[in-house]
Protein backbone atom coordinates (compact mmCIF):
# COMPACT_ATOMS: atom_id res chain seq x y z
CA UNK A 1 0.00 0.00 0.00
CA UNK A 2 1.25 3.38 -1.30
CA UNK A 3 1.93 5.29 2.12
CA UNK A 4 1.32 9.42 2.14
CA UNK A 5 2.83 12.14 4.56
CA UNK A 6 0.98 15.39 5.28
CA UNK A 7 4.27 17.94 5.35
CA UNK A 8 3.90 21.44 5.77
CA UNK A 9 6.25 22.64 2.83
CA UNK A 10 7.55 26.56 3.01
CA UNK A 11 7.99 28.22 -0.55
CA UNK A 12 9.54 31.55 -0.23
CA UNK A 13 10.39 34.01 1.00
CA UNK A 14 12.96 34.79 -1.66
CA UNK A 15 11.60 32.12 -4.80
CA UNK A 16 13.02 32.97 -8.15
CA UNK A 17 9.52 33.72 -8.82
CA UNK A 18 8.06 36.23 -6.70
CA UNK A 19 8.52 39.96 -7.18
CA UNK A 20 8.76 40.45 -4.06
CA UNK A 21 9.09 38.90 -0.65
CA UNK A 22 6.35 36.63 0.80
CA UNK A 23 6.39 33.27 2.22
CA UNK A 24 3.70 30.34 1.62
CA UNK A 25 3.24 27.98 3.94
CA UNK A 26 1.06 24.88 2.34
CA UNK A 27 -0.06 21.51 3.99
CA UNK A 28 0.67 18.92 1.63
CA UNK A 29 0.00 15.13 1.40
CA UNK A 30 1.96 13.39 -1.14
CA UNK A 31 1.79 16.00 -4.12
CA UNK A 32 -1.06 17.73 -3.43
CA UNK A 33 -2.00 21.23 -1.66
CA UNK A 34 -4.51 21.08 1.53
CA UNK A 35 -4.34 24.64 2.04
CA UNK A 36 -2.05 27.33 2.38
CA UNK A 37 -1.16 30.31 4.42
CA UNK A 38 0.67 33.19 3.75
CA UNK A 39 3.33 35.41 5.53
CA UNK A 40 4.01 39.40 4.94
CA UNK A 41 6.36 41.50 7.24
CA UNK A 42 9.56 41.90 5.65
CA UNK A 43 9.82 44.76 3.80
CA UNK A 44 7.33 47.27 5.91
CA UNK A 45 8.54 50.93 4.67
CA UNK A 46 6.41 52.98 7.23
CA UNK A 47 5.19 55.33 4.25
CA UNK A 48 2.40 56.80 5.47
CA UNK A 49 3.77 58.34 8.85
CA UNK A 50 6.27 59.74 7.15
CA UNK A 51 3.60 61.83 4.54
CA UNK A 52 2.08 63.06 7.52
CA UNK A 53 2.99 66.78 8.10
CA UNK A 54 4.53 67.32 4.69
CA UNK A 55 2.91 69.00 1.46
CA UNK A 56 1.33 67.46 -1.67
CA UNK A 57 4.85 68.47 -3.81
CA UNK A 58 6.86 65.68 -1.15
CA UNK A 59 3.48 63.43 -0.26
CA UNK A 60 3.28 62.81 -4.34
CA UNK A 61 6.80 61.24 -4.72
CA UNK A 62 6.39 59.22 -1.93
CA UNK A 63 3.15 57.64 -2.72
CA UNK A 64 4.41 57.05 -5.87
CA UNK A 65 7.58 55.35 -4.33
CA UNK A 66 4.84 52.47 -2.33
CA UNK A 67 4.91 50.43 -5.83
CA UNK A 68 7.41 50.53 -7.98
CA UNK A 69 5.25 48.50 -10.51
CA UNK A 70 1.94 50.97 -10.82
CA UNK A 71 3.38 54.21 -9.26
CA UNK A 72 1.31 56.04 -11.64
CA UNK A 73 -1.49 55.58 -10.28
CA UNK A 74 -0.94 56.44 -6.74
CA UNK A 75 0.11 59.50 -7.93
CA UNK A 76 -3.07 60.14 -10.00
CA UNK A 77 -5.35 59.04 -7.05
CA UNK A 78 -3.21 61.24 -4.20
CA UNK A 79 -3.40 63.88 -6.90
CA UNK A 80 -7.43 63.34 -7.38
CA UNK A 81 -8.08 63.48 -3.35
CA UNK A 82 -5.98 66.74 -2.66
CA UNK A 83 -8.09 68.23 -5.83
CA UNK A 84 -11.39 67.02 -4.52
CA UNK A 85 -10.89 68.17 -1.26
CA UNK A 86 -9.79 72.10 -2.01
CA UNK A 87 -12.38 71.73 -4.94
CA UNK A 88 -9.79 72.08 -7.63
CA UNK A 89 -10.87 71.53 -11.71
CA UNK A 90 -8.74 70.24 -13.95
CA UNK A 91 -8.57 71.36 -17.48
CA UNK A 92 -9.69 68.94 -20.20
CA UNK A 93 -6.70 68.57 -21.90
CA UNK A 94 -4.51 67.24 -18.90
CA UNK A 95 -7.93 64.95 -17.90
CA UNK A 96 -7.11 62.75 -21.11
CA UNK A 97 -3.49 63.56 -20.66
CA UNK A 98 -4.08 61.65 -17.26
CA UNK A 99 -6.15 58.71 -18.98
CA UNK A 100 -3.32 58.36 -21.14
CA UNK A 101 -0.44 57.71 -19.09
CA UNK A 102 -2.43 55.47 -16.68
CA UNK A 103 -3.15 53.25 -18.98
CA UNK A 104 0.33 53.08 -20.30
CA UNK A 105 1.04 52.13 -16.54
CA UNK A 106 -1.45 49.20 -16.40
CA UNK A 107 -0.28 47.90 -19.62
CA UNK A 108 3.29 47.66 -18.68
CA UNK A 109 2.00 46.20 -15.15
CA UNK A 110 -0.49 44.02 -16.94
CA UNK A 111 2.37 42.89 -19.26
CA UNK A 112 4.98 42.41 -15.67
CA UNK A 113 2.16 40.40 -14.11
CA UNK A 114 2.05 38.09 -17.24
CA UNK A 115 5.07 38.38 -17.75
CA UNK A 116 5.63 36.49 -14.48
CA UNK A 117 3.35 34.13 -14.95
CA UNK A 118 4.80 32.69 -18.55
CA UNK A 119 8.08 32.39 -16.69
CA UNK A 120 6.63 30.82 -13.61
CA UNK A 121 5.07 28.04 -16.10
CA UNK A 122 8.48 28.01 -17.40
CA UNK A 123 7.54 29.25 -20.89
CA UNK A 124 10.29 31.62 -21.17
CA UNK A 125 10.17 32.55 -24.69
CA UNK A 126 7.11 33.92 -24.48
CA UNK A 127 7.95 35.56 -20.59
CA UNK A 128 10.56 37.12 -22.93
CA UNK A 129 8.25 38.53 -25.57
CA UNK A 130 6.22 39.93 -22.95
CA UNK A 131 8.99 41.96 -21.31
CA UNK A 132 10.09 43.44 -23.98
CA UNK A 133 6.56 44.53 -24.60
CA UNK A 134 6.17 46.25 -21.50
CA UNK A 135 9.78 48.10 -22.46
CA UNK A 136 7.28 49.56 -25.16
CA UNK A 137 5.30 50.73 -22.98
CA UNK A 138 7.70 51.91 -20.61
CA UNK A 139 9.32 53.56 -23.17
CA UNK A 140 6.36 55.99 -24.20
CA UNK A 141 5.84 56.74 -20.55
CA UNK A 142 10.02 57.73 -20.74
CA UNK A 143 8.64 59.92 -23.95
CA UNK A 144 5.41 61.86 -21.99
CA UNK A 145 6.80 62.20 -18.77
CA UNK A 146 10.81 61.79 -19.05
CA UNK A 147 11.00 59.54 -16.73
CA UNK A 148 10.55 54.91 -16.73
CA UNK A 149 8.79 54.11 -13.70
CA UNK A 150 8.71 57.05 -11.21
CA UNK A 151 6.77 59.70 -13.61
CA UNK A 152 5.78 62.38 -10.73
CA UNK A 153 3.35 63.63 -14.02
CA UNK A 154 0.50 65.01 -11.95
CA UNK A 155 0.06 67.79 -9.54
CA UNK A 156 -3.17 69.27 -8.09
CA UNK A 157 -4.98 70.97 -11.26
CA UNK A 158 -3.13 69.66 -14.06
CA UNK A 159 -0.04 67.79 -15.38
CA UNK A 160 3.47 68.39 -15.60
CA UNK A 161 4.29 68.19 -19.25
CA UNK A 162 2.25 68.74 -22.29
CA UNK A 163 2.21 65.92 -24.80
CA UNK A 164 3.55 67.55 -28.48
CA UNK A 165 2.22 66.80 -31.92
CA UNK A 166 5.54 64.65 -33.19
CA UNK A 167 4.80 62.85 -29.86
CA UNK A 168 1.81 61.92 -30.05
CA UNK A 169 2.45 60.85 -33.55
CA UNK A 170 5.48 58.11 -32.42
CA UNK A 171 2.72 56.85 -29.39
CA UNK A 172 -0.07 56.13 -31.88
CA UNK A 173 2.63 54.54 -33.62
CA UNK A 174 3.82 52.50 -31.28
CA UNK A 175 0.28 51.58 -30.18
CA UNK A 176 0.12 50.28 -33.60
CA UNK A 177 2.54 47.88 -33.18
CA UNK A 178 2.27 46.75 -29.93
CA UNK A 179 -1.51 45.15 -30.65
CA UNK A 180 0.12 43.54 -33.50
CA UNK A 181 3.01 41.84 -31.19
CA UNK A 182 -0.09 41.47 -28.54
CA UNK A 183 -2.66 39.64 -30.88
CA UNK A 184 0.14 37.00 -31.97
CA UNK A 185 1.62 36.78 -27.93
CA UNK A 186 -1.77 36.34 -27.51
CA UNK A 187 -2.99 33.30 -29.65
CA UNK A 188 0.69 31.59 -28.48
CA UNK A 189 -1.37 31.72 -24.71
CA UNK A 190 -4.55 30.56 -26.21
CA UNK A 191 -3.35 27.97 -28.13
CA UNK A 192 -0.02 27.00 -26.75
CA UNK A 193 -0.22 23.71 -25.64
CA UNK A 194 1.75 23.75 -22.74
CA UNK A 195 0.16 26.87 -20.94
CA UNK A 196 -3.79 25.72 -21.45
CA UNK A 197 -2.46 22.37 -19.45
CA UNK A 198 -0.87 24.46 -16.58
CA UNK A 199 -3.37 27.16 -15.94
CA UNK A 200 -6.81 26.08 -16.97
CA UNK A 201 -8.87 24.96 -14.23
CA UNK A 202 -6.08 25.46 -11.71
CA UNK A 203 -6.08 27.56 -8.59
CA UNK A 204 -10.08 28.33 -8.89
CA UNK A 205 -11.85 31.28 -7.58
CA UNK A 206 -15.62 30.95 -7.84
CA UNK A 207 -17.59 33.58 -7.63
CA UNK A 208 -18.96 33.21 -4.36
CA UNK A 209 -15.31 32.91 -2.65
CA UNK A 210 -13.93 35.90 -4.78
CA UNK A 211 -17.09 37.99 -3.29
CA UNK A 212 -16.27 36.33 0.43
CA UNK A 213 -12.59 37.35 0.05
CA UNK A 214 -13.50 40.70 -1.47
CA UNK A 215 -11.09 39.62 -4.07
CA UNK A 216 -10.72 43.03 -6.23
CA UNK A 217 -9.36 43.63 -9.61
CA UNK A 218 -8.33 41.38 -12.88
CA UNK A 219 -8.50 38.47 -10.10
CA UNK A 220 -12.27 39.38 -9.45
CA UNK A 221 -12.68 39.88 -12.70
CA UNK A 222 -11.59 36.82 -13.94
CA UNK A 223 -14.39 35.06 -11.14
CA UNK A 224 -17.41 36.76 -13.12
CA UNK A 225 -17.85 40.23 -10.71
CA UNK A 226 -18.79 42.99 -12.67
CA UNK A 227 -16.36 45.42 -10.69
CA UNK A 228 -14.01 48.29 -11.98
CA UNK A 229 -13.66 51.88 -10.32
CA UNK A 230 -13.03 52.87 -13.56
CA UNK A 231 -16.70 53.55 -14.44
CA UNK A 232 -16.89 55.84 -11.69
CA UNK A 233 -14.42 58.27 -12.81
CA UNK A 234 -15.30 61.22 -15.20
CA UNK A 235 -13.32 61.26 -17.91
CA UNK A 236 -13.50 57.22 -18.33
CA UNK A 237 -17.21 57.39 -18.30
CA UNK A 238 -16.68 60.07 -21.52
CA UNK A 239 -14.59 57.44 -23.41
CA UNK A 240 -17.21 54.95 -23.22
CA UNK A 241 -15.29 52.40 -20.66
CA UNK A 242 -16.88 48.62 -19.67
CA UNK A 243 -15.16 46.38 -17.55
CA UNK A 244 -13.91 42.91 -18.88
CA UNK A 245 -15.39 39.94 -17.57
CA UNK A 246 -14.55 36.41 -17.42
CA UNK A 247 -16.12 33.53 -15.83
CA UNK A 248 -14.23 30.56 -15.76
CA UNK A 249 -12.49 31.47 -12.51
CA UNK A 250 -8.97 29.82 -13.02
CA UNK A 251 -5.70 31.05 -13.83
CA UNK A 252 -5.76 30.98 -17.23
CA UNK A 253 -9.07 33.77 -16.87
CA UNK A 254 -7.03 35.75 -14.85
CA UNK A 255 -3.90 36.15 -17.27
CA UNK A 256 -6.20 36.13 -20.01
CA UNK A 257 -8.49 39.44 -18.51
CA UNK A 258 -5.24 40.97 -18.43
CA UNK A 259 -4.61 40.42 -21.71
CA UNK A 260 -7.73 41.71 -22.47
CA UNK A 261 -7.22 44.69 -20.30
CA UNK A 262 -4.10 45.54 -22.23
CA UNK A 263 -6.33 45.67 -25.75
CA UNK A 264 -8.77 47.96 -24.09
CA UNK A 265 -6.26 50.35 -22.65
CA UNK A 266 -4.81 50.53 -26.35
CA UNK A 267 -8.12 51.37 -27.42
CA UNK A 268 -8.61 54.19 -24.60
CA UNK A 269 -5.45 55.74 -25.55
CA UNK A 270 -6.06 55.44 -28.91
CA UNK A 271 -9.61 57.18 -28.33
CA UNK A 272 -8.07 59.54 -26.39
CA UNK A 273 -5.02 60.83 -28.79
CA UNK A 274 -8.20 61.25 -31.40
CA UNK A 275 -10.26 63.70 -28.50
CA UNK A 276 -7.78 65.35 -27.18
CA UNK A 277 -8.87 68.75 -26.80
CA UNK A 278 -6.24 71.60 -27.17
CA UNK A 279 -5.91 73.79 -23.74
CA UNK A 280 -4.04 74.60 -20.73
CA UNK A 281 -2.76 71.86 -19.16
CA UNK A 282 -2.46 73.40 -15.67
CA UNK A 283 -5.34 74.90 -14.10
CA UNK A 284 -3.53 76.44 -11.07
CA UNK A 285 -5.37 76.09 -7.78
CA UNK A 286 -4.25 75.95 -4.28
CA UNK A 287 -4.73 72.94 -1.59
CA UNK A 288 -6.89 73.79 1.32
CA UNK A 289 -8.07 72.54 4.82
CA UNK A 290 -10.38 69.22 4.11
CA UNK A 291 -10.96 65.88 3.96
CA UNK A 292 -11.58 63.01 1.44
CA UNK A 293 -12.00 59.36 0.51
CA UNK A 294 -11.22 58.74 -3.34
CA UNK A 295 -11.32 55.51 -4.74
CA UNK A 296 -8.93 54.78 -8.20
CA UNK A 297 -8.48 51.74 -10.20
CA UNK A 298 -5.12 50.20 -9.85
CA UNK A 299 -3.66 47.30 -11.91
CA UNK A 300 -4.20 45.54 -9.60
CA UNK A 301 -7.75 46.59 -8.14
CA UNK A 302 -9.39 49.79 -6.16
CA UNK A 303 -7.11 52.01 -4.59
CA UNK A 304 -8.50 53.94 -1.99
CA UNK A 305 -6.75 57.23 -0.42
CA UNK A 306 -8.24 59.00 2.65
CA UNK A 307 -6.36 62.30 3.05
CA UNK A 308 -6.49 65.03 5.59
CA UNK A 309 -5.11 68.63 5.17
CA UNK A 310 -4.70 71.12 7.46
CA UNK A 311 -4.96 74.69 7.22
CA UNK A 312 -1.72 75.43 5.09
CA UNK A 313 -2.33 72.36 2.96
CA UNK A 314 -0.22 69.91 4.91
CA UNK A 315 -0.85 66.47 5.04
CA UNK A 316 -2.26 65.98 8.56
CA UNK A 317 -4.05 62.56 7.97
CA UNK A 318 -3.78 59.63 5.84
CA UNK A 319 -4.83 56.06 5.26
CA UNK A 320 -4.31 54.33 2.17
CA UNK A 321 -5.90 50.91 0.86
CA UNK A 322 -3.81 49.12 -1.41
CA UNK A 323 -5.64 45.95 -3.60
CA UNK A 324 -2.75 43.24 -3.35
CA UNK A 325 -3.77 42.15 0.25
CA UNK A 326 -7.61 41.49 -0.84
CA UNK A 327 -6.12 39.36 -3.60
CA UNK A 328 -3.56 37.51 -1.15
CA UNK A 329 -5.95 36.71 1.24
CA UNK A 330 -7.68 35.18 -1.84
CA UNK A 331 -5.30 33.59 -2.73
CA UNK A 332 -4.60 32.25 0.57
CA UNK A 333 -7.94 30.68 1.52
CA UNK A 334 -9.38 29.86 -1.59
CA UNK A 335 -7.28 29.45 -4.86
CA UNK A 336 -4.78 27.37 -2.78
CA UNK A 337 -6.96 25.05 -1.50
CA UNK A 338 -6.92 21.42 -3.20
CA UNK A 339 -4.56 22.51 -5.83
CA UNK A 340 -2.95 19.09 -7.69
CA UNK A 341 0.56 19.51 -7.60
CA UNK A 342 2.97 21.54 -5.62
CA UNK A 343 4.71 23.07 -9.12
CA UNK A 344 1.10 25.02 -9.29
CA UNK A 345 1.40 26.79 -6.02
CA UNK A 346 3.59 28.96 -7.10
CA UNK A 347 1.78 30.19 -10.77
CA UNK A 348 -0.79 30.35 -8.56
CA UNK A 349 -0.07 33.09 -6.62
CA UNK A 350 1.64 34.90 -9.07
CA UNK A 351 -1.44 34.61 -11.29
CA UNK A 352 -3.34 36.35 -8.56
CA UNK A 353 -0.80 38.92 -9.32
CA UNK A 354 0.06 39.86 -5.89
CA UNK A 355 2.28 43.13 -5.07
CA UNK A 356 3.66 42.72 -1.73
CA UNK A 357 5.35 46.39 -2.42
CA UNK A 358 1.47 47.75 -1.72
CA UNK A 359 1.09 45.99 1.65
CA UNK A 360 4.07 46.98 2.97
CA UNK A 361 3.97 50.69 2.52
CA UNK B 1 2.82 17.27 -30.63
CA UNK B 2 0.58 20.14 -31.06
CA UNK B 3 3.31 22.24 -29.17
CA UNK B 4 6.06 21.05 -32.22
CA UNK B 5 4.01 22.81 -34.54
CA UNK B 6 3.28 25.33 -33.19
CA UNK B 7 6.94 26.02 -32.21
CA UNK B 8 7.75 25.64 -35.87
CA UNK B 9 4.97 28.00 -37.19
CA UNK B 10 6.87 30.59 -34.50
CA UNK B 11 10.26 30.26 -35.78
CA UNK B 12 9.52 30.09 -39.63
CA UNK B 13 8.25 33.52 -39.55
CA UNK B 14 10.35 35.76 -41.73
CA UNK B 15 10.13 39.06 -38.35
CA UNK B 16 11.66 36.19 -36.07
CA UNK B 17 14.77 35.34 -38.30
CA UNK B 18 15.47 39.03 -39.19
CA UNK B 19 15.41 39.42 -35.49
CA UNK B 20 17.34 36.52 -35.27
CA UNK B 21 20.20 37.51 -37.42
CA UNK B 22 20.32 40.94 -36.89
CA UNK B 23 20.55 40.74 -33.20
CA UNK B 24 22.11 43.40 -31.60
CA UNK B 25 22.24 45.19 -27.89
CA UNK B 26 21.15 49.05 -28.21
CA UNK B 27 23.43 51.79 -27.01
CA UNK B 28 23.55 52.41 -23.61
CA UNK B 29 22.74 55.55 -23.83
CA UNK B 30 19.81 57.50 -22.63
CA UNK B 31 16.84 59.36 -25.03
CA UNK B 32 17.64 63.06 -24.89
CA UNK B 33 14.30 63.72 -23.34
CA UNK B 34 15.22 61.48 -20.33
CA UNK B 35 14.83 63.10 -17.09
CA UNK B 36 18.30 62.89 -15.67
CA UNK B 37 20.25 64.28 -12.29
CA UNK B 38 20.06 68.02 -13.30
CA UNK B 39 23.24 69.54 -14.49
CA UNK B 40 24.26 73.31 -14.88
CA UNK B 41 23.21 74.87 -17.84
CA UNK B 42 25.46 78.15 -16.98
CA UNK B 43 23.31 80.74 -16.30
CA UNK B 44 23.74 82.73 -13.13
CA UNK B 45 22.18 81.24 -9.98
CA UNK B 46 20.83 84.58 -8.08
CA UNK B 47 21.00 82.74 -4.73
CA UNK B 48 16.77 82.85 -4.32
CA UNK B 49 17.04 78.99 -2.99
CA UNK B 50 13.71 78.44 -4.44
CA UNK B 51 15.63 75.08 -5.62
CA UNK B 52 15.76 74.04 -1.99
CA UNK B 53 12.82 74.81 -0.94
CA UNK B 54 10.83 73.03 -3.47
CA UNK B 55 13.36 69.99 -3.32
CA UNK B 56 11.71 66.48 -1.89
CA UNK B 57 14.25 64.75 -0.75
CA UNK B 58 16.17 65.83 1.69
CA UNK B 59 19.86 66.72 1.42
CA UNK B 60 19.60 66.58 -2.23
CA UNK B 61 20.43 69.99 -3.22
CA UNK B 62 22.47 72.88 -2.00
CA UNK B 63 23.25 76.33 -3.08
CA UNK B 64 27.03 76.59 -2.44
CA UNK B 65 29.29 79.63 -2.92
CA UNK B 66 32.23 78.93 -5.52
CA UNK B 67 36.31 79.94 -4.86
CA UNK B 68 35.31 82.54 -6.77
CA UNK B 69 32.48 83.88 -4.50
CA UNK B 70 29.45 83.00 -7.15
CA UNK B 71 26.48 81.32 -6.17
CA UNK B 72 26.04 77.93 -7.34
CA UNK B 73 23.30 74.68 -6.68
CA UNK B 74 25.18 71.05 -6.07
CA UNK B 75 23.17 68.34 -6.68
CA UNK B 76 24.11 65.53 -4.47
CA UNK B 77 23.36 62.60 -6.66
CA UNK B 78 22.67 60.07 -3.77
CA UNK B 79 20.29 62.06 -2.83
CA UNK B 80 18.15 63.48 -5.38
CA UNK B 81 15.01 61.38 -7.12
CA UNK B 82 15.40 63.45 -10.71
CA UNK B 83 12.07 65.01 -9.90
CA UNK B 84 13.40 67.77 -11.73
CA UNK B 85 11.13 70.35 -9.37
CA UNK B 86 13.96 72.06 -9.36
CA UNK B 87 14.58 72.80 -12.93
CA UNK B 88 10.98 73.76 -13.02
CA UNK B 89 10.52 76.65 -10.30
CA UNK B 90 14.13 77.85 -10.91
CA UNK B 91 13.85 81.86 -12.44
CA UNK B 92 17.30 81.85 -13.90
CA UNK B 93 17.14 78.83 -15.40
CA UNK B 94 20.64 77.56 -13.81
CA UNK B 95 19.51 73.97 -13.68
CA UNK B 96 18.51 71.53 -16.76
CA UNK B 97 17.49 68.38 -17.25
CA UNK B 98 15.99 66.17 -19.65
CA UNK B 99 13.96 68.68 -21.83
CA UNK B 100 11.82 70.27 -19.01
CA UNK B 101 13.56 73.27 -19.86
CA UNK B 102 12.05 73.54 -23.34
CA UNK B 103 8.89 72.29 -22.34
CA UNK B 104 7.98 74.73 -19.83
CA UNK B 105 9.33 77.35 -21.75
CA UNK B 106 6.77 76.59 -24.92
CA UNK B 107 4.06 75.34 -22.15
CA UNK B 108 4.79 78.70 -20.63
CA UNK B 109 4.09 76.23 -17.29
CA UNK B 110 5.49 77.36 -13.78
CA UNK B 111 5.05 76.87 -10.19
CA UNK B 112 3.91 79.43 -8.22
CA UNK B 113 5.45 78.99 -3.95
CA UNK B 114 4.34 81.32 -1.23
CA UNK B 115 5.08 80.77 2.42
CA UNK B 116 2.88 80.50 5.36
CA UNK B 117 3.85 80.72 8.69
CA UNK B 118 3.01 78.68 11.66
CA UNK B 119 3.14 79.62 15.46
CA UNK B 120 2.26 77.05 17.87
CA UNK B 121 1.64 79.53 20.92
CA UNK B 122 1.82 76.90 23.56
CA UNK B 123 5.27 76.21 22.62
CA UNK B 124 6.78 79.54 22.07
CA UNK B 125 8.41 81.05 25.10
CA UNK B 126 9.05 84.61 23.05
CA UNK B 127 12.46 84.81 23.18
CA UNK B 128 12.21 86.36 19.76
CA UNK B 129 15.01 84.68 18.16
CA UNK B 130 13.01 83.79 15.18
CA UNK B 131 12.50 87.49 14.12
CA UNK B 132 16.48 88.19 14.73
CA UNK B 133 17.28 86.04 13.23
CA UNK B 134 15.20 86.49 10.18
CA UNK B 135 17.29 88.01 7.14
CA UNK B 136 14.62 90.00 5.74
CA UNK B 137 13.48 91.27 9.39
CA UNK B 138 17.24 92.36 9.36
CA UNK B 139 17.03 94.03 6.30
CA UNK B 140 13.07 96.09 6.71
CA UNK B 141 14.02 96.96 10.48
CA UNK B 142 17.61 96.94 11.09
CA UNK B 143 17.01 97.90 14.93
CA UNK B 144 15.62 94.59 15.08
CA UNK B 145 18.70 93.06 15.89
CA UNK B 146 19.45 95.34 18.80
CA UNK B 147 16.76 95.27 20.86
CA UNK B 148 14.07 92.23 19.55
CA UNK B 149 10.85 94.31 19.44
CA UNK B 150 10.44 96.43 16.48
CA UNK B 151 8.47 99.45 16.38
CA UNK B 152 8.27 99.69 12.60
CA UNK B 153 4.81 97.64 11.16
CA UNK B 154 6.46 96.78 8.15
CA UNK B 155 8.42 93.76 9.66
CA UNK B 156 7.50 89.92 8.96
CA UNK B 157 7.07 89.28 12.75
CA UNK B 158 7.91 90.62 15.90
CA UNK B 159 7.11 89.80 19.70
CA UNK B 160 4.67 92.31 21.18
CA UNK B 161 2.66 92.46 23.87
CA UNK B 162 4.56 89.22 25.12
CA UNK B 163 3.28 87.60 21.99
CA UNK B 164 5.15 86.77 18.68
CA UNK B 165 2.95 88.73 16.51
CA UNK B 166 2.98 87.74 12.14
CA UNK B 167 2.48 90.87 10.71
CA UNK B 168 3.57 90.19 6.74
CA UNK B 169 3.55 86.60 5.73
CA UNK B 170 3.62 87.43 2.45
CA UNK B 171 7.14 88.72 2.47
CA UNK B 172 9.08 85.66 3.47
CA UNK B 173 11.05 84.15 1.52
CA UNK B 174 10.53 80.49 2.84
CA UNK B 175 14.46 80.20 4.05
CA UNK B 176 13.57 78.33 7.66
CA UNK B 177 16.32 79.96 9.26
CA UNK B 178 13.23 81.16 11.96
CA UNK B 179 12.51 77.55 11.97
CA UNK B 180 16.02 76.48 13.03
CA UNK B 181 16.78 79.17 15.52
CA UNK B 182 13.81 78.32 17.78
CA UNK B 183 14.73 76.79 20.53
CA UNK B 184 10.90 75.20 21.12
CA UNK B 185 10.59 74.05 17.37
CA UNK B 186 7.57 76.48 18.19
CA UNK B 187 7.51 78.21 14.50
CA UNK B 188 7.49 76.05 11.23
CA UNK B 189 7.21 77.32 7.44
CA UNK B 190 4.30 76.17 5.43
CA UNK B 191 5.14 75.80 1.61
CA UNK B 192 2.20 76.26 -0.53
CA UNK B 193 2.80 75.53 -3.96
CA UNK B 194 0.32 76.13 -7.27
CA UNK B 195 1.29 74.81 -10.82
CA UNK B 196 0.47 77.52 -13.04
CA UNK B 197 0.59 78.16 -16.58
CA UNK B 198 0.21 81.34 -18.86
CA UNK B 199 -2.36 81.71 -21.40
CA UNK B 200 -1.29 83.24 -24.79
S1 LIG C 1 15.71 66.88 -9.14
FE1 LIG C 1 14.26 66.85 -7.42
S2 LIG C 1 15.30 65.63 -5.85
FE2 LIG C 1 16.87 66.23 -7.32
S3 LIG C 1 17.72 68.12 -6.47
FE3 LIG C 1 16.10 68.71 -7.91
S4 LIG C 1 14.26 68.96 -6.64
FE4 LIG C 1 15.76 67.78 -5.42
S1 LIG D 1 11.41 81.52 6.71
FE1 LIG D 1 13.12 82.94 6.56
S2 LIG D 1 12.23 84.79 5.62
FE2 LIG D 1 10.51 83.53 6.33
S3 LIG D 1 10.08 84.33 8.37
FE3 LIG D 1 11.46 82.61 8.65
S4 LIG D 1 13.49 83.53 8.70
FE4 LIG D 1 12.10 85.06 7.84
S1 LIG E 1 12.19 81.54 18.36
FE1 LIG E 1 10.51 80.10 18.85
S2 LIG E 1 10.17 80.45 21.04
FE2 LIG E 1 11.39 82.20 20.34
S3 LIG E 1 9.85 83.74 19.81
FE3 LIG E 1 10.26 82.60 17.92
S4 LIG E 1 8.71 81.00 17.89
FE4 LIG E 1 8.75 81.81 19.97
Amino acid sequence: MKKTVDVSLPVGPVHPCFKEPARIKCQTTGEKVLSAEIELGYVKKGIERIMVGRPWQEVMFLAERICGICSVIHNMVFIETVEKLSDINVPKRAAYLRVIVNELDRIQSHMLANYSYCYTIEHETLAMYLINLRETAIDQLELITGARITCAYMIPGGVRFDLKENDAEKLSFAMDKMEKDLIRFTNMFESGPLIGLRSKNVGILTREDAILSHAVGPTARASGINADQRTNHPTYQELGFSPIVMDSCDSYARVMVRFKEVFQSIELIRKCLDKLPKGLIRGGGVVTEGEYTWIGEAPRGELTYHVKTDKYGRVAEIAIQTPSIMNIEACAHHMLKNVDSAADVTSTFISSDPCIACNER
Amino acid sequence: MLSVFCYIKEFLRPEWWKKFLFAKTPPLTSPSYFRDYPHLTGNECTHELRCMMICPSPGAIEVLKTDDGRWEPVIYKGHCIRCGLCVEVCPDNVLASGRILEQNETDRTSYLSSYRLNVDDSLCMRCSNCSVACPINKVIDPNLAYNATSSSDDVIMRVKNSKLTILHPEKCTGCKTCEKTCPNGAITVARIVEGDQDEE
